[in-house]
């Protein structure tokens, strides 16, 4: 078992219906306290959905959301930082007061959003943008305001809703710094996206959603290992002997290289054995677990 | 509520910092300015002097005076020639220098007895325009009315007298200030008040309107509803433009104001002699009763209006900038669902029809209704305000107009609050019901 730490959010037996249709279909789990949090599901699974009622734009039917043991409630609205996917800001207004703006309407006072906002455009190297109007910005510039926006009222928990789409490489390389940055801070982080590679790299802990149901959570090393196959991937410098091959069942085979999928009872110390009784340099020896992305298209076509 | 006051201030210095609010508050006096002077101008430009000679083959009207015209436009002049040596002095063609332009030709035969057997002839290059004709007309016919008179020995004193105008006094009972002409007053105060009332209903609704189209289609009231609830959304977006909307009506009361105290000492003078020529000239307005509307202005009961007409523009306000912002919300990017606006305007348009009937009709039941069903009511008691209704009318609509934005903003609160983050599809009028009575 692996140790859990105290939940900050509790989602129990939530449910939403938008006329026939069920957005989220008896969903429960719980966000740990100080990790990252995969929320992932193909689009349509329902994670705008959760996340909505989460932020209270929303109210499940029924179930409910606990907030570090309390219920969710409309002052937790403003230790929650925000981020959808669709993101826009006024185009008429300036980049300083837009951001003073939005951190007031999250309940900091005048003097203390003005301090924090001079605190991050500092910290990205951007405040000759202060008086710049949003219109003049262009889409990555902005993707940066958003980002401050979300995070200038230092919440407590920080909803990223696919942060990286639209950004280029270097900015998206801020961002992720940025969420590492919070994480190590203590904060909580749920970071929804369809993009696996990025969910390998980040993440700590996910849940899967499909189709408004909850299908798999679990922490990502826990999930690889519930889910790998038994393979093994073996580097060596001489040939193989044909007769070794033909008592392994081999799904890769490159020079030099062989991944080889063993049964399920069986070690990786009994395979490598194998190999170095035949005499086979052995390189490297590494056993293959399953990519998130595999085990999240895996389940999503079983689901 | 200290939210809905943050939100109130962006939306109030938002807008009015915006250049085309500046200009449009500036301009709007302005143009009232100009539309004062142009008038002025034009119509010291519009009128030409036209010298009449008057050839009396039948030296009847050696006894009577014809009188020029006050506005300087029309001259007579009895000439002791013959009509073919009067007529040589016409000009050749209309743009030549003449001593008269145009001769009055009475004939021999001319009979006060039978005015019509032989008709005096008015002969010009350039016929005259219609008002100038009425003009000649009218003064040759009292001209000759006094000729006849004298013939039947009537003095001019006496017939003076017997001219002397009769007008009936209507008057309200209890109220001593009502004059003669106070309900004409009463009308252009009302019109003035309803029409102020109905174009700025119109105005700050659509700001309203697109203000919430804006934030559903940039995408921003994702984050503003994470922030908010949507109903301090809402209630901020409509307080806050209808504070743009008091400030510029505020402003531009002040600045027409200051245009009066410059404009009307330079043209005032002016303008009232020119408004009796012009009377006089075209006789469809009688100078005194211009004179009377003038004095019966300061007796409106100028209090009531200065503290009802705000109150009924804000209630008419809440009430449909409510509906507006639901429309907007149900809008948002697609612009081409325009008919939603259909149900919202049309009770704002009856509204001004109602008011243009209830000026002629005051104590109508049309009036009535209109002034006491929400809908309408912010429109129609403006106009009938200056009437003075009774009191319990007065209270009775402004207790209805509460509860019905009360009502209206009740259900857009639940209408925005679920249409504003609907992308992607079609928000009907159905839709629209049916969001009113789902469970949320």
């Amino acid at each position: 078992m692996y140790f859990r730490p105290m939940a900050l959010l509790s989602l129990e037996h939530i449910v939403k219906q938008y006329g026939n249709y069920r957005a989220s279909d008896d969903v429960s789990f719980e966000i740990p306290q100080g990790k990252i949090f995969g929320l992932l599901g193909p689009n349509g699974a329902g994670k705008t959905t959760l996340i909505r009622m989460i932020t209270r734009i929303l109210y499940p039917d029924s179930g409910s959301i606990l907030f570090n043991g309390e219920i969710l409630s409309d002052k937790h609205t403003e230790i929650i930082g925000y981020m959808p996917e669709e993101r826009g800001l006024y185009k008429k207004m300036k980049v300083g007061e837009h951001l003073i703006y939005l951190g007031r309407l999250k309940g900091l006072s005048l003097a203390k959003a003005k301090k924090h906002v001079q605190l991050w455009l500092e910290k990205f190297d951007i405040i000759s943008w202060q008086n710049k109007s949003i219109e003049e910005l262009s889409k990555g510039m902005s993707q940066k305001i958003q980002f401050i926006a979300t995070v200038l009222h230092d919440p407590q928990l920080l909803i990223l809703d696919e942060p990286f789409s639209g950004l280029d490489p270097i900015n998206s390389k801020l961002i992720e710094e940025e969420i590492h940055n919070m994480s190590a801070q203590g904060k909580t982080i749920i970071f929804s996206t369809h993009r696996m590679e990025q969910v390998e790299e980040i993440c700590d802990d996910i849940v899967l959603v499909n189709k408004g149901k909850k299908i798999l959570e679990g922490s990502v090393k826990e999930l690889k290992q519930r889910f790998k196959e038994n393979k093994f991937k073996v580097a060596f410098n001489d040939e193989i002997r044909a007769d070794l091959l033909n008592n392994l069942n081999v799904v890769e085979k490159k020079e030099g290289e062989l991944v080889v999928k063993f049964a399920q009872e069986h070690r990786g110390n009994e395979l490598l054995k194998l190999f170095v009784e035949q005499g086979v340099e052995v390189t490297s020896f590494n056993e293959e677990l399953p990519s998130i992305n595999e085990i999240f298209i895996r389940q999503v076509s079983n689901n | 509520m200290n939210k809905i006051w943050i939100i109130v201030q962006r939306e109030y210095i938002t807008r009015v910092k915006r250049r085309a609010f500046i200009i449009t508050t500036l301009l709007a006096p302005l143009g009232f300015f100009l539309l004062l002077t142009s008038s002025f101008f034009i119509n010291s430009y519009s009128q030409t002097r036209t010298d009449v000679a008057i050839v009396d083959e039948t030296g009847l009207f050696k006894d009577v005076t014809v009188p020029d015209a006050e506005d300087q436009t029309v001259y007579f002049h009895k000439i002791d020639e013959p009509y073919a040596n009067v007529e040589k002095m016409l000009p050749k063609d209309k743009n030549a220098d003449a001593k008269f332009q145009a001769v009055i030709y009475v004939p021999a035969n001319f009979s006060l007895d039978n005015a019509t057997k032989s008709s005096i002839v008015y002969r010009s290059v350039q016929r005259p325009g219609n008002s100038k004709q009425q003009f000649i007309n009218r003064r040759f016919t009292t001209a000759i009315q006094q000729l006849r008179m004298k013939k039947m020995n009537v003095s001019a004193e006496d017939l003076e007298k017997a001219r002397q105008p009769v007008e009936l006094s209507f008057e309200s009972i209890g109220n001593s200030k009502e004059n003669k002409g106070y309900a004409d007053a009463a009308a252009i105060a009302g019109l003035v008040m309803g029409f102020a009332i109905y174009i700025s209903l119109l105005f700050y609704g659509t700001m309203i309107m697109k203000g919430v189209m804006e934030e559903k289609s940039n995408r921003i009231v994702e984050v503003l509803t994470s922030s908010v609830k949507p109903f301090q959304l809402l209630m901020g977006k409509i307080l806050g433009i209808g504070a743009v909307g008091l400030t510029q009506f505020i402003l531009w009361i002040l600045l027409t104001g200051a245009v009066n105290v410059i404009a009307v000492p330079m043209f005032g003078a002016y303008m009232v002699n020119n408004t009796h020529g012009l009377s006089a000239a075209q006789s469809s307005i009688d100078p005194d009763a211009i004179e009377n509307i003038r004095q019966n202005m300061a007796s409106l009961p100028i209090m009531e209006m200065a503290f009802l007409c705000p109150l009924y523009f804000l209630g008419g306000f809440l009430l449909y900038g409510a509906l507006f912002a639901a429309i907007g919300s149900a809008m948002g990017e697609d612009s081409d669902q325009q008919s939603l606006t259909f149900p919202v305007m049309v009770p704002i348009i009856i509204s001004i029809i109602i008011a243009g009937n209830v000026l002629n009709n005051p104590d109508s039941n049309l009036g009535f209704w209109g002034s006491i069903i929400p809908f309408t009511s912010p429109v129609v008691m403006c106009s009938l305000i200056p009437f003075r209704p009774v009191w319990w009318q007065v209270a009775l609509s402004l207790s209805l107009l509460v509860a019905g934005f009360i009502l209206t903003t009740w259900l857009a609160a639940r209408i925005y609050r679920v249409a504003i983050l609907m992308y992607g599809k079609k928000v009907t009028l159905k839709e629209m019901g049916r969001l009113i009575f789902a469970k949320q």
